[in-house]
C-alpha cells in the first residue's frame, strides 16, 4: 500500500538514477573528441575531411566533393578503409599532389626549405606552414582549382602563392555564408554602387538602379512602371549611330540598360514581360520610318502599355475587388500590396464599414506604409507581425493578397510569408475556411512553374536581417573590399586578412549577429519570395475578370498572343 | 521589501537571495510581485522559484500536521497562481508539492494504522531540528549541480527503505526508522519527507534539460535538416547533445519581436542570460562551434524552407493535458507549415511543464506583450491611429504535434494524460 502510493516519486527517482549514470558516462567522451580533433588533423587521417566539409548542406554535400578529382585534394578521394588497393591509390595520389606542390613552389621561386613534403604513413601530404589553408583548399568547391593558377599568372613571383590562397580562402569564406540549398540563387553579387558601369547606361537607368537596390522602388508593378518610364527617357535621348538601323541597334542599346538593372536587382516577372513586349515593338519598327517618328511611336507604345496593363488594370481590379468587401468584414492582408491598398481605399470610399488586419514581416516592413495610408484615410486598422498570424487571422472573414507573379501551375509567387497567411486562412482551428483572394494584373502572369519556393526565388542581402538600429554601413564588411586588390604583402600577413574585423569591432551597438560574416558555420538567409500552392488561393481578380488560379496559363497565353 | 537584493536585476537570482535572507512571508510577496511584473519569465525559472519558495514555506511551518501543511501550501499556491495565471508551471509545482504531502501523509497514516497508533503525539519532536539544520543546508550548497549529486540517490528515502538498510545509520531519524517498527516508528516526520521530495523536484528542474538531451541521439540522424524556433535552452541542449556525435544542419527561425535578441545571441554563441545563471552549463559551446551549420531565417521564410526540413524541434512554454501546448507566438504557424509538408514536429519539454489543465477557452491562455516591440513608440502618430498586437504565446493543438520528448522519454500527444495522472493527484488538479 505504502509503496503504491509513492509510485510517482519513486518513478522519478528511478529516472534520476538512470540519467545520472547515463549522463556521466556519455559526457566523458565529448571533451575527448573535441580535444582529439586538432591532433587527428595533424596526423592526417580521414577525419579532417569531415571536419571541414560540414559547411555545405547535406543535400549538396556529395556534389562538391567528387569533381575535385584533379585538384590537389588528397583528402577526399582517399578511401576510408585501409585496404591495400585503396591505400595504393591514396599513396599515388599523395605523391602526385606532393609533386605538384613542389613544382608550384619551384616555379614561384618561393622558399622551399620551410616546406617538407613527405608522403607520410597515412599518405597525407601537408604543407606545415599553412595547414589550415591547405585543408580549406582541399575541401573547397571545384571552382577554386583553376583560380589559383590564374592568380599566379597575374602578379609577381614572391607573394603569389599566398595571394592565391588568400583569394581561395576569401572565396571559401564567402561561400560559407551561402546557404547551400539556395546556392543556385546567389549568382553574381548585387551591385551596391554605380562604379564600373559601362558608359552606355543612361543616367535615368543609373538612378533607377540605385532606387531598386535600396527598395525605394519596390513592388513588381512599381518596378515595371519605373523601368518603362526610364526606358522612355532612354529612347528619347537615343540617336541611331550611322550604319545601323534603329530596330537593330536600339535593342542592343537597351540590353545594356537591362543588364545593368538586373545587376542591381534580379528583374521581376513584370519587368521581364514588359521588356519582352517593348523589344517586340522595337523589332517591328519599319526600317523606313524616320527616327524621330519611330521614337515617338515607341514612347507612345510605352505610355499605352503602362496605362493599359497597369494603371487601368489596377483600377478595374480595385473596382471588382472592392465589390467583394462587405459591411462588417474583417480583411486580412499581408505586406504592402499597392493594389490591395487601392481596393481597400475604394471600398472605404464606397461607404463600406470593415476592419483591416495587416500582417507584416521583417526586414522590409512593407505593411507599415500600408497601415499608415489606410489609417490616414480613416480605416480601422490592426497591425501585427508574422508571429501573430494566428491571432490576426482569427476573426478575419477574407484575405486579400497582392502578388509578385502567378505561375502557370497556379502558384502565387509573392513576398515571403504570404504562404503562411494563406495557409492559416485555410486551416483555421474552427474549421471554417476564409476565402483567399489575390489581386493581380495579368502582366504578372508567367509561363514558369514552381513547385516550391527554393528553385525560383531571390536572395536579398543577408545583412538586411541584422536588427534595425544598427546602421548597415557599420556592419557590412563589403566582401568586394577583400577581393579587389590582393596587395603584395608580407608572407605572414597574407595568411589571414585582418581588415574585415576592424570596422566590426569598433561598431558601437553590439548586436550578436553583427560579426556573423566572420563567425564560422553561421549563415543568414534572407529570401524575398515564397510560393503559395494553388489550393490555398480561391480567386484571382485580374483586369480580365475573376478567375480560379488554374486559369493562369490560359490567360497568359491569351495575353501574350494578342 | 526586496531591497536586500542589491545590484541584481529582479529575477530568479535576486529571488533566491531574498529567500535566504528574508522571512518567508516577504519572499512570498517578492515572488508574487516578480510574477506580476513578469520579471521572472522562463517556465523553468518560475518553477524553480516556486519550488524553493514552497520548501521555505514548509520548513518555516511549525507543524507536522499534513492537513495544515496542505492548507498552507494551497493558500500560498493560490496566491502565486492568481499573480500569474498563465504561468502554469507555478501551479504544476504547487500541485506536485501538494501531492507529495498527501503521499507522505497517507504513508504515515498507514504506518500508524499498522502500528496501532503508538505515540501519535510524539511526532513533532527532535527530528525536525535535525532536519532543519541538515536538509536545507546541504540542498543549498548542492544547488542544482548534477555532479554533486553522486552520493544522493542511495540516500533517498523510499529506495533506501526497501533496498539498503545502511543509510539509516547516517540519516537515522528522517527516513528508515518507521519500517523496523518499535518505539520511534511514528516519529517519521512528514515535513522532512516533503522537504526531501521538494529537493528532488528542484533537482529534477536542474537536470531536466540534460535528461531530455539524452534522447537526442535517438531522434536526430546524420545530415538532417532541423528547424527550430526561439532560444529555448532545452532545444539547444538537445541539439548540442546530438551535435557531439552527428553532423546536421539547423535552421533557426528568429521569432522576431519577442525573442529575436536571445535567438541571435544563441545562434551566434554569445548568449548571456542572467535568468539562467543557475545552470552550470551557462558557458557551453554553441552549435556552430561543434561544426553544425546554423542558418538563421526570418519567421516569414518558414513556409518557403519547410519543404527541405526533415524535422521540426520546438520548445514550449507549457504543455496541456490534451496534448496541446502553449508556446512562443509563431510556433503554431511553424507546426502548421510542418504538417502541410508532412514534416514531423517534435516538442521537447520537461515534465514539469505538463499541466493538468484542459483548455476550453484558448484565448485565455494567450498573453499579450509589449506592442512597442512590433511598432516602436517613436512612431507616435501612427500608433495613435492603429491597433498593434503582440501576442506572446500561441496555442498549438495536439494534432499538429507528432511527438513529445520529456525527461521520461518520448510520448505521443495522446499519451500525455497518463503522465498527468502519474504526476498530479486528482484532488489537487483544481485546488
Amino acid at each position: 500500500m505504502n509503496r503504491k502510493l509513492g509510485l510517482g516519486r519513486r518513478v522519478s527517482r528511478l529516472w534520476h538514477h538512470f540519467f545520472f549514470h547515463k549522463m556521466s558516462e556519455s559526457s566523458n567522451p565529448a571533451p575527448i573528441a573535441q580535444l582529439s580533433t586538432p591532433l587527428s588533423s595533424a596526423s592526417g587521417q580521414s577525419q579532417p575531411a569531415t571536419e571541414v566539409a560540414p559547411q555545405t548542406l547535406p543535400i549538396r554535400d556529395s556534389k562538391p566533393a567528387q569533381p575535385t578529382g584533379d585538384a590537389p585534394a588528397p583528402t577526399d578521394g582517399a578511401a576510408d578503409k585501409p585496404l591495400t588497393p585503396a591505400e595504393l591509390k591514396k599513396k599515388a595520389k599523395a605523391e602526385k599532389a606532393a609533386r605538384r606542390a613542389r613544382e608550384k613552389l619551384e616555379k614561384d621561386g618561393g622558399v622551399p626549405n620551410n616546406v617538407t613534403i613527405t608522403p607520410g604513413a597515412g599518405g597525407q601530404p601537408r604543407l606545415p606552414t599553412t595547414p589550415k589553408k591547405d585543408s580549406g583548399a582541399a575541401a573547397g568547391s571545384p571552382q577554386k582549382g583553376p583560380r589559383v593558377p590564374h592568380a599566379r599568372r597575374g602578379s609577381g613571383p614572391g607573394a603569389v602563392a599566398q595571394t592565391g590562397s588568400v583569394l581561395v580562402e576569401q572565396k571559401k569564406k564567402r561561400d560559407d555564408k551561402k546557404v547551400a540549398i539556395f546556392g543556385h540563387l546567389y549568382g553574381q553579387q548585387r551591385r551596391s554602387t554605380v562604379a564600373g558601369v559601362t558608359k552606355e547606361v543612361h543616367p535615368a537607368i543609373l538612378a533607377l538602379g540605385m532606387q531598386l537596390i535600396d527598395y525605394t522602388v519596390c513592388g513588381s508593378s512599381a518596378r515595371c512602371v519605373a523601368t518603362l518610364v526610364a526606358f522612355k527617357r532612354v529612347i528619347e535621348s537615343y540617336t541611331t549611330p550611322l550604319g545601323t538601323s534603329l530596330a537593330r541597334h536600339l535593342t542592343t542599346h537597351l540590353s545594356h540598360q537591362i543588364t545593368y538593372l538586373s545587376t542591381c536587382r534580379p528583374l521581376s516577372i513584370t519587368q521581364g514581360n514588359a521588356i519582352r513586349a517593348l523589344k517586340l515593338s522595337i523589332a517591328s519598327v519599319d526600317p523606313s520610318t524616320p527616327e524621330s517618328i519611330a521614337k515617338t511611336n515607341l514612347c507612345s507604345f510605352i505610355d499605352s502599355f503602362v496605362r493599359e496593363k497597369i494603371t487601368i488594370a489596377d483600377r478595374v481590379i480595385a473596382d471588382s475587388a472592392a465589390q467583394k468587401v462587405q459591411d462588417g468584414d474583417v480583411i486580412a492582408t499581408y505586406g504592402g500590396s499597392n493594389i490591395v491598398k487601392e481596393t481597400l481605399l475604394l471600398a472605404h470610399r464606397q461607404g463600406k464599414r470593415f476592419r483591416v488586419s495587416i500582417i507584416d514581416s521583417r526586414p522590409l516592413f512593407e505593411g507599415l506604409s500600408l497601415a499608415r495610408d489606410l489609417a490616414a484615410a480613416g480605416l480601422d486598422v490592426q497591425y501585427s507581425l508574422v508571429h501573430a498570424i494566428t491571432h490576426a487571422i482569427k476573426d478575419a472573414t477574407k484575405v486579400f493578397l497582392g502578388a509578385h507573379a502567378m505561375t502557370s501551375n497556379g502558384g502565387l509567387y509573392s513576398r515571403v510569408g504570404t504562404a503562411l497567411v494563406a495557409m492559416s486562412a485555410k486551416e483555421r482551428a474552427s474549421g471554417v475556411e476564409i476565402p483567399v483572394i489575390v489581386c493581380c494584373e495579368t502582366l504578372k502572369f508567367t509561363d514558369r512553374v514552381a513547385l516550391d519556393s527554393i528553385v525560383v526565388n531571390e536572395i536579398a542581402d543577408a545583412d538586411e536581417l541584422l536588427p534595425a538600429g544598427v546602421p548597415p554601413a557599420y556592419v557590412v564588411c563589403d566582401p568586394a573590399d577583400n577581393y579587389v586588390p590582393p596587395p603584395p604583402e608580407g608572407k605572414k600577413g597574407a595568411t589571414r586578412p585582418p581588415p574585415p574585423e576592424l570596422p566590426v569591432s569598433c561598431k558601437p551597438p553590439a548586436s550578436p549577429l553583427a560579426n556573423w560574416r566572420n563567425t564560422p558555420n553561421l549563415q543568414l538567409l534572407n529570401i524575398m519570395y515564397d510560393v503559395t500552392p494553388a489550393e490555398y488561393v480561391d480567386m484571382v481578380i485580374t483586369e480580365m475578370g475573376s478567375l480560379p488560379p488554374s486559369a493562369v496559363p490560359i490567360v497568359h497565353r491569351m495575353v501574350t498572343n494578342l | 521589501m526586496p531591497s536586500t537584493s542589491l545590484a541584481l536585476t529582479p529575477g530568479l537570482g535576486s529571488f533566491l537571495i531574498c529567500l535566504k535572507t528574508n522571512p518567508i512571508d516577504t519572499s512570498i510577496e517578492t515572488l508574487i510581485s516578480l510574477l506580476k511584473r513578469r520579471q521572472i519569465r522562463h517556465s523553468r525559472s518560475c518553477a524553480t522559484a516556486t519550488a524553493y519558495l514552497l520548501r521555505g514555506v514548509i520548513s518555516a511551518c511549525r507543524t507536522a500536521d499534513p492537513a495544515k501543511l496542505i492548507e498552507r501550501v494551497q493558500s500560498v499556491g493560490r496566491r502565486l497562481m492568481a499573480a500569474q495565471p498563465r504561468e502554469m508551471v507555478v501551479g504544476n509545482i504547487v500541485r506536485r508539492v501538494l501531492g507529495l504531502i498527501r503521499d507522505e501523509a497517507e504513508d504515515d497514516h498507514d504506518a500508524e494504522f499498522a502500528l496501532g497508533d503508538i505515540g501519535a503525539e510524539s511526532q513533532p519532536q527532535t527530528p525536525r531540528a535535525n532536519d532543519d539544520a541538515s536538509v536545507p543546508l546541504d540542498r543549498d550548497s548542492l544547488g542544482l549541480r548534477p555532479d554533486d549529486r553522486a552520493p544522493r540517490p542511495p540516500l533517498t528515502s523510499m529506495f533506501s527503505l526497501l533496498s539498503f538498510p545502511e543509510p539509516e545509520n547516517s540519516f537515522s531519524s528522517t527516513s528508515g526508522s518507521s519500517t523496523p517498527g518499535g518505539q520511534p516508528a511514528p516519529v517519521k516526520d512528514v515535513r522532512a519527507e516533503v522537504l526531501e521530495g521538494i529537493g528532488e523536484i528542484i533537482d529534477e528542474l536542474g537536470q531536466v534539460d540534460d535528461q531530455i538531451a539524452a534522447y537526442a541521439l535517438d531522434h536526430i540522424h546524420s545530415n538532417e535538416i532541423i528547424l527550430t524556433h526561439t532560444s529555448s535552452t532545452t532545444v539547444q541542449k538537445f541539439l548540442l547533445k546530438a551535435a557531439t556525435k552527428r553532423k546536421f544542419t539547423v535552421i533557426h527561425a528568429e521569432s522576431y519581436p519577442n525573442n529575436h535578441e536571445d535567438t541571435h545571441a544563441t545562434v551566434s554563441g554569445r548568449a548571456v542570460r542572467e535568468d539562467d545563471s543557475l545552470s552550470v552549463e551557462a558557458f557551453q559551446k554553441p552549435l556552430i562551434e561543434h561544426g553544425i551549420t546554423v542558418i538563421l531565417i526570418p519567421d516569414s521564410a518558414v513556409f518557403a524552407i519547410m519543404s527541405r526540413v526533415n524535422k521540426v524541434i520546438l520548445g514550449t512554454h507549457s504543455v496541456l493535458a490534451n496534448g496541446g501546448l502553449v508556446a512562443a507566438a509563431g510556433t503554431r504557424i511553424i507546426a502548421r507549415a510542418a504538417k502541410v509538408h508532412q514534416t514531423p514536429v517534435v516538442v521537447v519539454s520537461g515534465v514539469y511543464k505538463l499541466s493538468p489543465v484542459y483548455p476550453f477557452d484558448f484565448d485565455s491562455l494567450i498573453e499579450y506583450g509589449d506592442p512597442s516591440k512590433v511598432l516602436p513608440y517613436e512612431d507616435g502618430a501612427l500608433i495613435e491611429q492603429i491597433d498593434v498586437q503582440n501576442p506572446i504565446y500561441d496555442y498549438v493543438p495536439a494534432e499538429l504535434v507528432d511527438l513529445y520528448i520529456t525527461n521520461l522519454g518520448g510520448h505521443a500527444p495522446s499519451y500525455l494524460y497518463r503522465i498527468v495522472s502519474d504526476h498530479y493527484r486528482k484532488e489537487d488538479i483544481s485546488f
